[in-house]
């Protein structure tokens, strides 16, 4: 049921194997060089190369991948069209001639660099989602002193929204066999249905939870394992030299722009 | 020596139904018990009693001949000893990993971790699922969570396992392969107690069966004892064994009787065939 899932590839994807932390620094850390740039074409070079590393070495397959890319695209897009338009002051590109709607120098290059650095943080966010499984991610949380509390919220979420997704959809497809999506007034109220039962289901297996916890003595604490296992110094160096050097690409990209 | 034992237990809801009635239960060190009744009739609720999580309206829970004390300290005490592996495997495996849910139990008594460690590696091991410790629950099969399950309980080093309804749910080899692994487990000393409604497994392993019905104990023996008595399984909403079902018809309706008893498992029907083809006239 779960083979065309996020969670699936990280499990099963070429880079899993790779440190854990490697892969959450050199994520992070390419994250704050694409957020940091004020030109478009940094971001845009980091967006190639996560696309590349997530498509070849991790062998995601493109199709998901660009499937995955779209809804970001699309958003990323509307955001560049919408600030063109309705951002900054200066000589116009283009001018509708409705409404005196037009584009301005200023406008479409916030616009383009608001898309850029979307795509390419939302790349370096894909990467680490699609080649590291949450269950490992748990505990580089801890090694950055997250509170325990949120980490065992975030790990019993993680486990339960799996087996609420399989209940919601035998539940969904139960409610198909007996007709009940055929319209859509029917399909209104299934829905409706599907979500108060879910709820309630929520709340009896929370309670069998709790009582099969309690039968092994649970004393408000979960263990969560360590995979921690510290970078290579050549790799550190390694990663900190490509760091550099897209930094290096901020500075003399500087203020580059189309216009 | 009796390991566990209820003594005229009553346990009311709190609407004042009541889901046990002056219930008896004995297991010796040991042996493998199981107990046999149709849905509703009250096994999980009794075996919510054994490790203190239900306390009964009236009557006493003995383990090792000690009463089980209802304070925190107790409490932890009794769970210790007394494992329960739930029926549904993913009510209990909550955590993001295999290993994880394994060590939940042995974290909590408060060992260090080289040996929490230890004991998952060698629980694991156990019921065979080494191999899997980074495996998130939702990517294993119903039999392998069933048997991560059991492994959480394992890793407690209980000396009675409580099973509810351990082959419910799975294909005939992951059924056997958990019978299997039960029958290991109470070859090295463990005190088994099994709640089924598949009368065709019990008697393979059972040492003593009591029946339940309507939240009482209606009959208790060896399996031979209890399944002599037709009239009150079938009343219990259960039935013969496959085997013994085809011998009492033979019995009934063919005039066939192959043994003084209606044989139970395969093993029992081939001796019993064979000793009245070799000699029929000395077979009743």
């Amino acid at each position: 049921m779960f083979e065309n899932t996020l969670d699936n590839y990280a499990h099963s994807n070429n880079l899993r194997d790779a440190n854990v932390n490697f892969k959450v620094l050199f994520a992070i850390m390419t994250l704050i060089v694409s957020l940091i740039s004020t030109s478009p074409v940094i971001p845009l070079i980091i967006t190639i190369l996560m696309s590349y590393l997530i498509i070849f070495p991790a062998k995601i397959p493109w199709k998901f991948y660009l499937k995955f890319l779209s809804i970001p695209f699309i958003f990323g897009f509307l955001t560049f069209v919408y600030m063109s338009f309705f951002f900054g002051t200066g000589p116009d590109i283009f001018n509708s001639g409705i409404f005196n709607l037009s584009v301005t120098v200023d406008g479409f290059n916030t616009g383009l660099l608001v898309f850029a650095r979307m795509m390419g943080g939302f790349t370096c966010m894909a990467f680490l989602a699609l080649t590291t499984p949450m269950t490992e991610l748990f505990s580089v949380l801890e090694s950055f002193k997250i509170p325990k509390i949120i980490i065992e919220l975030a790990m019993m979420m993680y486990r339960y929204i799996f087996l609420f997704i399989d209940e919601g959809i035998n539940m969904y497809h139960a409610q198909q066999t007996r007709l009940g999506y055929h319209n859509l007034r029917s399909s209104y109220k299934s829905m409706g249905m599907l979500a108060s039962n879910l709820f309630i289901r929520t709340w009896i297996k929370g309670e069998q939870a709790y009582i099969s916890m309690e039968s092994r003595g649970y004393n408000g604490s979960l263990y969560i394992h360590n995979y921690q296992n510290s970078i290579e110094t050549k790799n550190l160096v390694l990663l900190l030299c490509f760091e550099a050097l897209l930094v290096l690409g901020v500075y003399l990209s500087g203020n580059f722009s189309v216009f | 020596m009796s390991i566990i034992e209820a003594k005229d237990i009553t346990y009311e809801y709190p609407d004042g139904t009541e889901a046990l009635k002056n219930v008896d239960f004995q297991v010796e060190k040991g042996k493998i018990v199981a107990l046999l009744g149709p849905n509703g009739a009250g096994k999980s609720t009794l075996f919510l009693h054994f490790n203190g999580i239900l306390r009964p309206t009236s009557g006493e829970i003995n383990v090792e001949g000690q009463t089980i004390d209802y304070s925190k300290d107790g409490l932890m005490q009794v769970r210790q000893k007394v494992g329960i592996v739930f029926q549904n495997p993913d009510d209990q495996l909550f955590a993001p990993t295999v290993v994880e849910d394994v060590a939940f139990g042995p974290l909590n008594m408060g060992l260090p971790p080289e040996e929490v460690e230890k004991r998952v590696a060698d629980a694991l091991e156990k019921v065979g699922m080494n191999g899997f410790e980074k495996k998130p629950p939702h990517h294993l099969s119903g039999g392998q969570k069933k048997r991560v399950a059991i492994a959480g309980i394992l890793a407690m080093d209980p000396q009675i396992m409580v099973l509810d309804e351990p082959t419910s749910g799975l294909d005939p080899k992951g059924a056997s392969q958990i019978l299997k692994l039960l029958y290991k487990l109470n070859e090295e000393g463990m005190s088994i107690i099994i709640s089924t409604h598949d009368v065709d497994l019990v008697p393979l392993y059972a040492d003593k069966i009591y029946i339940i019905s309507n939240g009482e104990i209606i009959k208790e023996g060896t399996p031979h004892h209890v399944f002599e008595d037709v009239a009150t399984i079938r009343n219990a909403n259960l039935r013969l064994p496959r085997i013994a079902h085809l011998m009492e018809i033979l019995k009934k309706e063919d005039k066939l009787a192959f043994s003084e008893k209606y044989p139970l498992t395969i093993g029992e029907a081939r001796k019993s065939l064979v000793e009245f083809i070799e000699n029929p006239e000395n077979s009743e």
